[in-house]
């Protein structure tokens, strides 16, 4: 017999189900202006798209640790199918526009792969309540970032890649929607228990990109360039979320005192992190002594910074909330 | 100017509150990222001095601050 909990469940995925094959569905072939690509467009936006396209190959990973999180909820256990299916056109169509366009080579798209799959992508959470919060948050900056980028494709006249972004903006957003359609109803369920996953997660999240995706850092650089500001998170992602959930900021003050205090411990307990950051100061003084450490440790402080950030920055970047912002 | 200082005080009380670390360094032209404070510690730092001082800074204010003094502005003129 069906709990009222997966009763729930089962009519957000029927309704974003539905929605999806009458208004959302597109073909990689047949819909995307393949004759449109600028191959005068710049090395950085074939660049970007790359790093996109590096993002969406680990999909073997995020489907295989996703789906066993949730398979107890047939609406939830059906959504990452369909996610999955979803997210395989993106890379998909982005790989194909590297090669069409003659940005890539078959050879050099080899490699990457090669590159990729040397590393594993591991889920961040562990529990379905957070994992779908992080689903949440990843998708919503994952829309915000493809929007930004679908500007930028369009001021260097690609409009084979500007509609890529636009499908797949599309996409991220509606896979926002359903995830927030499933946390309220977390909400309504368990209020308390639900704010302190959506504390932890906002906490301690991270692009799925970081530290697996080759050159991610100088990467990062240049997804930055299309607009994307460190308060894109606060604006575009954060803020948004919290809005349509129905969550205040000050709701939500004692469940974040307290992830960010474990996570402060957690940060003061880990002992690679002063015995890197020693070991670099003391690189620093050799070279030019004096006044190096306070610039190193700020340094170390705003890498860590950013890391967390990257939707902000890299994947981090501005893109929306409720598509209607962007 | 002795609100302003307060606020830079109540800043640095608050901010080593929420993030566990000292901030002895800190000035009114301090950008907050460059302090390590990272965006969900900085909606904590201004939500918990809101409470304190019972104001509220509208959600669109928020991205405007990018210094502990711009910060101390927006709580200065809801006082």
């Amino acid at each position: 017999m069906k709990t009222r909990l997966e009763e729930k469940l089962y009519h957000e995925y029927l309704q974003f189900f539905e929605k999806a094959e009458r208004e959302r569905r597109w073909n990689v072939f047949e819909d995307i202006p393949w004759s449109r690509i600028n191959k005068e467009a710049s090395e950085e936006l074939a660049l970007c798209a790359e790093t996109f396209c590096s993002v969406e190959m680990y999909l073997p990973d995020y489907v295989a640790g996703g789906i066993n999180v949730v398979r107890d909820y047939f609406g939830t256990a059906w959504f990452q199918a369909n996610w999955g299916y979803e997210e395989s056109k993106h890379s998909l169509a982005l790989m194909q526009y590297l090669l069409r366009s003659g940005k890539r080579s078959e050879e050099q798209m080899f490699d990457l792969h090669n590159k990729i799959f040397a590393k594993k992508w591991e889920l961040p959470f562990h529990t379905a309540r957070q994992m779908t919060f992080y689903g949440c948050v990843q998708e919503q900056a994952t829309f915000v970032i493809y929007v930004k980028h679908r500007e930028r494709a369009a001021k260097e006249n690609d409009e084979c890649l500007r509609t890529i972004y636009d499908f797949v903006a599309r996409d991220e957003i509606a896979h926002t929607r359903f995830y927030q359609g499933v946390i309220k109803v977390l909400l309504d369920e368990d209020r308390p228990g639900t704010l302190a996953d959506m504390a932890h997660v906002f906490a301690n999240f991270e692009m799925p990109g970081v530290g697996i995706v080759p050159e991610y850092d100088e990467r990062i650089l240049k997804m930055r360039e299309a607009g994307i500001d460190r308060s894109v998170f606060i604006q575009k992602v954060y803020l948004p979320i919290l809005k349509y959930l129905g969550v205040g900021r000050h709701e939500m003050l004692a469940a974040q005192r307290e992830a960010i205090a474990r996570r402060a411990e957690l940060r003061d307990a880990d002992p690679a992190a002063p015995a890197t950051l020693a070991a670099t100061a003391k690189a620093a003084e050799a070279t030019a002594p004096g006044a190096k450490l306070v610039e190193v440790e700020r340094r170390e402080q705003l890498v860590d910074v950013e890391r967390r950030e990257q939707l902000v920055d890299g994947n981090g970047a501005p893109l929306l909330a409720h598509a209607g912002s962007l | 100017m002795s609100d302003k200082k307060n606020l830079l005080e109540m800043f640095k009380t608050v901010a080593a509150r929420v993030d566990k670390r000292e901030f002895p360094q800190v000035t009114s032209d301090s950008v907050i990222t460059e302090l390590g404070i990272d965006s969900l510690s900085m909606m904590q730092i201004v939500g918990e001095m809101e409470t304190e001082l019972g104001i509220m800074i509208p959600d669109e204010d928020l991205v405007e601050i990018i210094t502990v003094g711009d910060l101390c502005k927006k709580v200065e003129t809801r006082l």
